[in-house]
């Protein structure tokens, strides 16, 4: 526990480094062997946006009141005032601010 | 959308730095859940050394997070087999992401292709595929976001570890919220019709019943895979 490095924990975080590495290597590999017809490249575009949703629906239906509120802000400044920061600040001041007053 | 031809892309420092910039709003609460993740390793008895490799080499803070709750002391063959399969479940949703850049990427020779999607990460990937969607097809804004993500994370993860606790409590500064706000603020543009009501209706409908019903980190396979298929059949 005092060395600077343990070989154990060297090798889990090996392990982890190999399967993070084939994680991000696989899909790409694998649509080599798919021919990119148009339906394929339909599914492809519309991939991005399903794989965000699938993090962001369950991740707000899980969380409390004040995350749902914190994400709205986040969509009405995305849309209204087309800033990322704007959109990523205004949700943690009223996802903060909810909780803070005990929601 | 007037594309540009596929044999355009391109690599120039613009583009890279361009990409770095995009990830600035997400600076603090990175810089937070680095902070909190350092902290935690040092509590299960990494040293410096080991928070910054495993930062460094596994780049997954997820990942890393979960695994941290089942970290082991002496790990042994079936242990470490069930932390691959653990690591595999969290992030199989960049099975999904680095699918989603083949039609790009692909226009690289391997040796570029590959080195740069060790630098896929949620963020920089949920950004660059906006820029894309905008016509954007500098590969080097990718590396430019992922290598500014790589060393805010080990960065912000060794600092957690020197320092240990003493951090804020993380729901109540609402650190939760920061990365689904970026990503929504990355979707938001994506927005054009028909096919994205049907799709990302179907991705959030079959995510949150997967959440309930499949344990572990399935759902935002089955919900993305779902949604990507359903918008991909709607055509308008």
């Amino acid at each position: 526990m005092t060395s600077l490095l343990d070989a154990s924990t060297l090798a889990a975080i090996c392990v982890m480094a190999v399967t993070t590495l084939f994680n991000r290597t696989a899909g790409f590999m694998v649509m080599r062997f798919i021919p990119l017809t148009p339906r394929v490249r339909r599914i492809l575009e519309c991939l991005p946006g399903a794989v965000i949703v699938a993090i962001v629906a369950p991740t707000a239906a899980h969380g409390d009141l004040a995350m749902a509120a914190g994400l709205v802000a986040a969509l009405a400044a995305a849309k209204f005032l087309k800033s990322d920061f704007f959109a990523v600040i205004g949700a943690v001041v009223v996802t903060a601010g909810l909780r803070y007053v005990g929601f | 959308m007037d594309a540009p031809s596929p044999t355009a892309v391109r690599f120039t420092r613009e583009a890279f730095l361009a990409g770095a910039r995009v990830m600035v709003p997400l600076m603090p609460g990175m810089l937070l859940f680095g902070l909190a993740f350092g902290a935690a390793s040092a509590q299960k008895g990494f040293s410096w050394l080991e928070t910054a490799l495993s930062s460094g080499l596994v780049f997954a803070g997820l990942a890393q997070m979960v695994a941290l709750e089942g970290w082991q002391a002496q790990w042994t063959v079936p242990s470490l087999l069930a932390l691959a399969v653990l690591t595999f479940t969290v992030n199989m949703r960049h099975l999904l992401m680095a699918a989603s850049m083949r039609p790009w990427l692909s226009e690289l020779p391997a040796w570029k292709s590959y080195p740069s999607l060790f630098l896929l990460a949620d963020n920089n990937w949920a950004a660059t595929m906006r820029y894309y969607s905008q016509g954007g097809r500098d590969a080097a804004f990718f590396v430019g976001s992922g290598s500014f993500t790589w060393l805010m994370w080990v960065l912000s993860t060794v600092a957690g570890q020197v320092l240990g606790g003493g951090l804020p409590d993380p729901k109540a500064v609402a650190i939760d919220v920061v990365v689904p706000a970026f990503f929504i603020a990355m979707l938001v543009p994506n927005w054009k019709g028909r096919r994205e009501v049907v799709g990302w209706g179907v991705a959030a409908a079959v995510s949150v019943a997967a959440s309930y019903l499949v344990p572990g980190w399935w759902f935002i396979f089955i919900g993305a895979v779902s949604g990507a298929i359903a918008g991909g059949f709607t055509d308008d």
